[in-house]
């Protein structure tokens, strides 16, 4: 065992903060601490003339354990750690601790109680020091391949922009064809330009593109290499690793060979087998053999296996010039090796025939918007005619309905967001086509946040659509003349009108797809509470789940325009790119680990993990033992808090290394006051703390600061070992539950907070000396009145009396 | 041999005789026993609510205690007495706090509320404890000629999240028994509209207008009568007519007839035993659509 | 008693005082869509009473108004509006509580003020003539049974019912 020497390097900040702590007091007491083999004092470490002589004491084996008391700590610790590996010292053996924000200046006014402090702050690192062990690297693959699910807009131009960069794509579409909703929705606002053409990705490859952007069926996107597109195909099983996936995907049978049709349409001609066409929302039919138009991708009829009369009929098969049709193809189920996913799945229409009072289903003059649009496309089933489903007549009077299925408590409580825009859009088309069409817009609020979309909303106006402000309450039908009735208030007319329609298109909610569910827990990823893919942070990581690798974009993560789900989609794949871009993935194994002989198969700690880190294995005996994923575990230490037995620990921070820290922070006062340890996560938590005496802020001395990765890895034996090692009070300084940076620690620590209470109140000392706060970086005057307000309640409260 | 506490409430012991008269015999035809508790006061109806929400809970309670304390459902005939105590049955079991608030009023008359006991309206005892099946069969004169407007009323539907009696929009119950006696059942303008009944003593001229509403829809559709549950309802719209032929000088002659009533009539009870003389329009028409 | 009232006209306190009462917890979901107004059979006949209109002088704070235009009187309690709200704000008890404010101010109409002290004095709302009384022999019903005065009159002091009618003949 090599022995330990701790070099300890003083900074004090270009003469600033000794002017507060006595740092000739403080070099002597460090002096004389056992297994500290160097002093040394200056202005800075962390560069310059500084990082040399802590280099040279490196390089010259006069210490192997360092410890920096400097400024801006996690600039000056990579630097420092990336010189001391750089002359063969591990990184992981340097601790850094900041006597200015710390210490020096909250305690300015009192510099001698700020000097005791410093000594205890000191000691505590160099203890921790004394006890750090290396920490090495660890290599995992990264397969450069990348899985794309949903071919709509999003997925389509995600696949196309990781194809573009080399990594092998693989494109898969439940539906026999791509496009998605897109494909349905004939324009886009606010420029009215067709859907189709928004949906193909502009590839960057000149050979392919020379415009800013192609229709699809002429941008020969599906050219591109390494571009692997797999229609009428779900993925149905992942299984792996982050970096090297393998995703069983399931191939159905399309029954036409893709090498021979030629999309002549022979077949549908004799085809007998007549059926809905729910492409074309029911308002026409198809064959059992069919193709969606317009044509997207792939120029390949295909055969509805629900409907088929395969060989009781083998008409097509007799008739196709190229003989494409094979009846005999059977389910495929191939295993893809990838190293990202990304989720593309995008959204559906809600039903409103739940909305009774509306009578969707039941009156078929009242339609959504999807169904309207397959009408005004000119390829639809009523060749661009806008009619009235139940007699085919011309519609002149149409009313549409904002806001059904969304906003209401009772079905999906959000905004679905583009509706408004969308029967704007429809209005306008509709208005421009027939000048007299008389259309009303019934809403509640007219939602045009993006950019140019107010200009749609005037130029609605001046066409002369009107608007009722007011929310139906039914609609009813009028037999006798075949029209439907909307009851509406006029708000702003205070009064309550009956508006007739031809036709009634309801705007109504735009809901996750209907397998989000199912894929999710696939991945084993998140939804959010109203069903779409929940993103890692909204603000930071748009695009990232919580499980490395699997990314998201599009509408599969709420409702959203094309301009908004391309962003969305591009941003995903640089994402995606970046993962897996050196071909391997290198990680510092600052990790938890399990020591197996105390591992009491409870099973808890699976559970808790926020990442899925954690996973049984078998041990034989009919037992299992918890094993940490070093590739999954981010080392927040919340399995740390759930153990019973403490059989789990971070190799950053072990046991021992917290008491010898608490043992240190405690054994020094030097103030009037009792001494109160506030335990902080590194996030939120400390970053108060930080912030309070950045900005300068003011508390006493006693109180005590120790840095876990999360509040989470706090057990009810910390607490308890706390009082028993000197405080006279502990606070618990972490995220707010909501935005814990682990997702639970927060709310994991809260209740060991309470089951703390309960236990101290049972050895009789007073619950109130344990206190919980949630904090943010910006509330650091928070925690310097919470540090006085805990110093000045536990100074009422004496010293704890043990029986 | 099923039983019910049976809850007249106020309205139609003081206005409505032959309701209950119906009531009574056709569910004693059916097999059902009524039995009539001491300790049954008004349910505290909307009149009551409005004047205090709390008190009306514990007036509610209090009627529902005296049922679990002769360990028995109850049934009522008014479907003002099913919205309010009903309402206030689930409310109670289901809501901890209100449970106790209400609790610790009753305990000042010695009573406890526990949660034991169900509050059903008769259409739920006859879909449910009689059964259409054994309806049906029961029917001796099948009221085969007959269209009825049926008219529930709005407190046997709503608010449907916790009354829960049948699909506020799409509601069958009522218009399937009234089939059972094999009388039909029509469509017509706003059936599930409300009839404007309680306004009447406050806004009269409102509440007629609302009534007249619902008397001209049913005779435009071509119904013989319209079928009612609730006793504000008849009133509103047997009384109403009187009020209507004043008021606007026209005269409908729309028979309103409690489904009771014609469930007896179904069941071969004589006209005669039924006490027709309360309506004040005659119901002579349906009497001889019946035969 | 004129300084308090003042006092509680102010645009935040109304909204806060409903939420506080018994039916009125849910009145500030409503985000004035109309529903309500379109559902009621009510405001089909008569532009004097429109739920959506008495919700938004609530939430303004309008509680003099809202509590002497006379508008909540004109609810019919037919709880259409309530089951199709999309906030699922419960309107007609909202109206409800709204009548309980102000009775408890002593701003009664006169036949809320006959329906209890029918109840005070003899359990229903619709006293019971002896006349019928004795009629119900003839038809072949059993006499009614008592409704348990005594018992009910504890819980109306209890909850203190009979305090806040007004003496009678002493009309809003």
């Amino acid at each position: 065992m090599e022995e330990v020497k701790v070099g300890v390097f003083l900074s004090d900040c270009g003469g600033q903060i000794s002017k507060i702590l006595d740092f000739e007091a403080l070099t002597n007491f460090v002096k004389n601490i056992q297994g500290v083999t160097l002093v040394a004092r200056g202005s800075e470490f962390w560069r310059g003339q500084g990082l040399q002589t802590l280099v040279d004491a490196v390089k010259t084996h006069k210490i192997n354990r360092v410890v920096v008391a400097e400024n801006i700590i996690k600039i000056s610790e990579i630097a420092i750690a990336k010189a001391v590996e750089e002359v063969g010292l591990n990184p992981h053996l340097v601790e850094v601790l900041d006597l200015k924000d710390h210490c020096a200046w909250p305690h300015r006014e009192t510099p001698s109680e700020a000097t005791e402090k410093a000594k205890a702050m000191l000691l505590a690192a160099i203890e921790k020091a004394k006890l750090l062990e290396p920490i090495e690297k660890a290599e995992f693959p990264a397969v450069k391949s990348v899985l794309v699910v949903g071919g709509g807009i999003a997925g389509i131009q995600a696949a196309e922009d990781l194809a573009d960069m080399g990594f092998q794509t693989h494109l898969v579409e439940k539906q026999p064809f791509l496009g998605g909703l897109a494909a349905k929705a004939g324009r886009f606002f606010p420029t009215d330009d067709c859907a189709i053409c928004v949906q193909s990705p502009a590839s960057d490859l000149k050979t392919v593109t020379h415009t800013s952007r192609k229709c699809v069926y002429r941008s020969g996107f599906s050219e591109i290499p390494n571009l692997n597109i797999l229609t009428n195909s779900k993925v149905v099983k992942v299984e792996g690793v982050p970096g090297n996936f393998k995703v069983t995907v399931e191939r159905k049978p399309r029954y036409v060979n893709e090498n021979k049709c030629v999309a002549c349409d022979l077949c549908t001609s004799v085809c007998p087998v007549e059926v809905p066409d729910e492409y074309n929302a029911k308002l026409k039919t198809r064959k059992a053999i069919y193709a969606n138009t317009p044509l997207v991708y792939p120029s390949v009829y295909v055969i509805d296996e629900s409907v088929c009369k395969f060989y009781e009929c083998a008409k097509c098969v007799e008739v196709c010039p190229t003989k494409a049709v094979e009846l005999d193809q059977k389910p495929e189920q191939l295993t893809l090796n990838v190293g990202s996913i990304i989720v593309a799945t995008g959204f559906r229409e809600y039903d409103p025939s739940v909305i009774k009072e509306y009578h969707y289903g039941e009156y078929s003059d009242v339609i959504t918007h999807l169904e309207l649009a397959r009408m005004i496309d000119a390829f639809g089933p009523t060749n661009g005619v806008i009619v009235k489903p139940s007699d085919k007549k011309p519609a002149k009077r149409i009313v549409f309905v904002q806001c059904v299925g969304s906003r209401d408590r009772r079905w999906n409580p959000y905004c679905s967001s583009i509706c408004c825009m969308i029967s704007l859009k429809h209005a306008t088309i509709i208005k421009s086509a027939y000048p007299d069409a008389d259309v009303t817009i019934c809403y509640i609020d007219v939602r045009t946040t993006g950019r140019e979309h107010e200009y749609y909303y005037e130029k609605a106006r001046e066409m002369g659509i009107k608007f009722v402000k007011g929310r139906p309450a039914e609609i009813l039908h009028d037999p006798s003349t075949n029209t439907l009735v909307v009851e509406v208030e006029d708000e702003l007319l205070r009064r309550i009108v009956e508006l007739e329609a031809d036709l009634v298109v309801l705007a109504t909610a735009m809901i996750p797809s209907d397998d989000a569910k199912e894929l999710a827990e696939t991945l084993s990823i998140e939804l959010d509470s109203d069903g779409f893919f929940k993103e890692y942070n909204a603000k930071l990581r748009p695009t990232e789940t919580k499980r490395r690798g699997i990314f998201l974009c599009g509408g599969a993560t709420f409702p959203k325009d094309a301009p908004t789900a391309s962003l969305h989609a591009h941003s995903a794949a640089v994402k995606a790119a970046k993962f897996l871009a050196q071909g391997k993935i290198i990680k510092d194994l600052k990790v938890a680990f399990v020591n197996e002989d105390y591992c009491g198969d409870c099973e808890f700690c699976p559970v808790t993990c926020p990442y899925g880190a954690i996973s049984l294995l078998p041990t034989g005996n009919g037992h299992f033992v918890a094993r940490v994923s070093e590739l999954l575990c981010e080392g927040c230490g919340i399995c740390v808090g759930t153990c019973p037995v403490g059989a789990i620990e971070l190799s950053h921070l072990r046991q021992n290394q917290i008491s010898a820290q608490m043992k240190a922070l405690l054994s020094i006062n030097g103030t009037s006051k009792p001494l109160i340890l506030a335990v902080t996560c590194s996030e939120c938590g400390h970053a108060a703390v930080d912030s309070s005496g950045m900005a300068l802020m003011s508390y006493p001395a006693n109180v005590r600061v120790l840095k876990v990765p999360c509040i989470g890895l706090i057990q009810v034996q910390h607490i308890l070992e706390a009082f028993k090692a000197g405080a006279q009070g502990v606070m618990i300084v972490g995220c707010k539950p909501e935005g814990c940076h682990y997702e639970v620690g927060s709310q994991k620590a809260q209740k060991k907070v309470e089951l703390a209470k309960v236990l101290l109140n049972a050895y009789g000392i007073e619950p109130e000396r344990l206190e919980m706060f949630n904090l943010i970086y910006i509330e650091g005057d928070r925690f310097a009145e919470a540090a006085k307000n805990m110093t000045e309640r536990v100074e009422e409260l004496g010293q704890i009396q043990l029986a | 041999m099923t039983s019910y506490a049976l809850f007249l409430g106020c309205t139609i012991p003081a206005r409505q005789p032959h309701y209950e008269l119906s009531a009574r015999k056709a569910l004693k035809k059916l097999g059902i026993e009524l039995v009539d508790l001491e300790g049954m006061s008004c349910c505290a109806p909307p009149p009551l609510q409005s004047i205090d929400l709390e008190t009306s809970l514990a007036i509610a309670a209090n009627n529902i205690c005296t049922a679990e304390e002769a360990d028995l459902n109850i049934v009522t005939l008014c479907t003002g007495c099913f919205e309010s105590l009903a309402m206030a049955n689930t409310l109670l079991k289901e809501k901890r706090e209100l449970k106790a608030r209400v609790n610790k009023i009753l305990s000042t008359a010695g009573k406890e509320f526990k949660g034991s006991k169900e509050v059903r309206h008769y259409l739920q005892v006859l879909m449910n404890d009689v059964g259409l099946d054994c309806l049906r069969q029961s029917v001796v004169k099948p009221l085969g000629k007959l269209k009825v407007a049926a008219f529930s009323g709005c407190h046997i539907l709503r608010p449907s999240e916790l009354l829960r009696f049948d699909d506020p929009e799409r509601p069958r119950v009522f218009d399937t028994l009234i089939e059972a006696l094999g009388a039909k059942s029509i469509w017509y303008k706003n059936k599930l509209k409300c009839c404007g009944g309680l306004l009447r003593g406050y806004a009269d001229d409102v509440a007629l207008a609302i009534a007249r509403d619902k008397i001209v829809n049913a005779t435009n559709a071509g119904a013989d009568c319209i079928s009612t549950l609730c006793p504000f309802c008849f009133l509103t719209l047997d009384l109403g007519q009187m009020l209507i032929k004043t008021t606007y000088k026209e005269e409908y002659n729309m028979p309103i007839i409690h489904y009771a009533e014609l469930l007896c009539l179904s069941l071969g009870v004589e006209p005669k035993e039924l006490a027709i003389d309360f309506h004040k329009v005659k119901i002579d028409k349906v009497l001889e659509k019946i035969g | 008693m004129a300084e308090e009232k003042q006092e509680k006209d102010t645009g935040l306190n109304f909204p806060k005082e409903i939420t506080r009462r018994l039916g009125g917890e849910t009145i500030a979901f409503c985000y004035q869509c109309g529903t309500c107004a379109s559902s009621c059979p009510v405001t089909k006949v008569t532009d004097r009473f429109n739920p959506r209109q008495v919700i938004r002088l609530a939430l303004l704070g309008k509680r003099e108004e809202v509590l002497t235009d006379g508008a909540i009187w004109l609810c019919a309690s037919c709880y259409n509006c309530q089951e199709r709200c999309p906030q699922k704000v419960e309107i007609a008890d909202v109206i409800y509580a709204l009548r309980n404010i102000s009775i408890s101010e002593g701003k009664i109409p006169n036949i809320y003020i006959e329906f209890a002290n029918a109840l005070l004095s003899e359990g229903r709302i619709v006293p019971i003539s002896k006349f019928l009384e004795k009629k119900r022999a003839e038809y072949g019903l059993p006499p009614l049974k008592p409704v348990g005065m005594e018992a009910l009159r504890k819980i109306l002091s209890a909850t203190g019912f009979d305090k806040i009618m007004p003496k009678k003949g002493e009309p809003r």
